[in-house]
């Protein structure tokens, strides 16, 4: 546990915090969800993510995402048999899907503020080649899916 | 790093730039067009990308220039940490979708692994495209895969990310993370047109990255009935963790010696003569 820095876990949190109000203020805006009700929804959300974030930090050797780890233990407290599901929902089902990405997407724009010289620099070639390599994964899996799921029947 | 007096200036400043940012795309919300193909479904995670991009330095600050002291290399680099923790709560999100329709997901068991396989269909398209245009070497590496970080390790360790297979590479890589959730956020909707089934294409959605898996499954589920909105992201998330996991030994094992086969079988084919460098 020699990776889990109590200074880190604080300043991880702070960032979790400001995204949570922003979270509280977009979906009020977007989705009409009052600030006060989510804020239960939102406090336990954090608390999954902070979790995430030391389990990820608690054992390096696992090459697993926090976002992976914050995914799984949300899938196992609201799995219909767990005793934890209809609390859990209950409480979380305020914090809005969609509300939670528009922060992401925001940051997520200034980061790449750094790369687009690198990016003048790219070939254009390059450029077309990558079009092609999104649009080739994407329905190379689609199409996979689609035989699978009508062969078993499911679509 | 804490106390560090730079560090606070670019948590404070970027916090209240993405504030703002947030408020005005929600302001705008959900937008529909309908073009000639099928519809786009715009959400407000799209505006909020694009405004990001425009207020950094290399962009709008050269014209405004109070902007660049607000949004400076600082609150840049800090909004590349700020995005890794910002996406935890959308990830306890997609766990909420997933645990409900745990019964659902394990039926679609094989669907969701046999798909893993469609990334390397990139290869197929993607190879043949890159040496039609003249590329060499770099071909193998731009289009190997999607070119997420784990890729960008395995190219980097095997080739050297200087070498023209890691320029390919890179050349991806860096695409996707500037470009990647628009992308995709416009075809996730879009996609809908080509008749393929919402939970096929919410499966294919989930291809190792976090934002663009959300940008794609966003879309289509504001673009499906909504009584299928929630599965469609279970899928996406489902098998967004799959190709978390076997992405990774995908690309070793598969995409790897497959392109570097196909490249010496269509190469002389189809490959440009005189071997000349990509400029």
């Amino acid at each position: 546990m020699s990776n889990v820095k109590m200074s880190k876990i604080l300043e991880q949190l702070k960032i979790l915090i400001i995204v949570g109000i922003m979270i509280l203020i977009g979906q009020r805006i977007g989705y009409g969800i009052g600030i006060i009700k989510a804020i239960p929804g939102i406090i336990l959300v954090i608390i999954v993510a902070q979790i995430s974030l030391i389990i990820k930090a608690a054992f390096p050797n696992i090459k697993f995402p926090a976002f992976a780890w914050a995914t799984m233990i949300s899938f196992i407290l609201s799995m219909p048999f767990m005793p934890t599901a209809e609390w859990y929902l209950g409480i979380t089902n305020n914090v809005n899907f969609l509300g939670t990405t528009t922060p992401i997407l925001a940051f997520a724009g200034i980061s790449v503020g750094n790369k687009l010289q690198i990016l003048k620099k790219l070939s254009w070639k390059i450029v077309i080649v990558s079009i092609f390599v999104f649009l080739g994964t994407f329905f190379g899996s689609a199409v996979i899916a689609q035989i699978v799921l009508k062969i078993q029947g499911l679509i | 790093m804490s106390g560090n007096k730079g560090i606070t200036k670019a948590l404070i400043n970027s916090s209240i730039m993405v504030t703002i940012i947030v408020i005005i795309a929600e302001l705008i919300g959900t937008r529909r067009f309908s073009v000639g193909i099928g519809t786009i479904t715009l959400l407000p995670m799209l505006y909020a990308v694009v405004m990001g991009m425009l207020i950094v330095p290399d962009l709008l600050g050269r014209v405004i220039p109070l902007l660049k002291k607000v949004i400076g290399d600082d609150e840049i680099e800090f909004a590349g940490t700020a995005v890794m923790i910002a996406l935890l709560p959308l990830g306890v999100k997609y766990g909420n979708l997933v645990g409900p329709n745990v019964v659902e997901i394990v039926r679609a068991g094989p669907a969701f692994l046999l798909q893993e396989f469609g990334n390397v269909a990139t290869i197929f398209v993607a190879l043949p495209v890159a040496l039609l245009l003249g590329l060499k070497r770099e071909a193998v590496g731009a289009s190997v895969s999607i070119c997420r970080e784990p890729t960008l390790g395995i190219m980097g360790e095997k080739y050297g990310l200087d070498s023209p297979e890691g320029t390919g590479t890179l050349g991806t890589y860096l695409m996707g993370t500037v470009f990647g959730t628009i992308f995709y956020g416009i075809l996730g909707s879009l996609s809908l047109s080509t008749g393929l089934h919402p939970l096929a294409l919410a499966m294919a959605g989930g291809m190792g990255s976090g934002s663009m898996m959300t940008a794609a499954s966003s879309s289509l589920a504001a673009a499906v009935d909504p009584a299928l909105s929630d599965t469609v992201l279970a899928y996406a998330a489902t098998s967004n963790m799959l190709t978390g996991v076997t992405g990774l030994y995908m690309v070793i094992f598969v995409s790897l010696p497959l392109v570097n086969k196909l490249y010496d079988i269509l190469e002389p084919k189809i490959g440009k003569k005189g071997g000349e460098k990509d400029e």
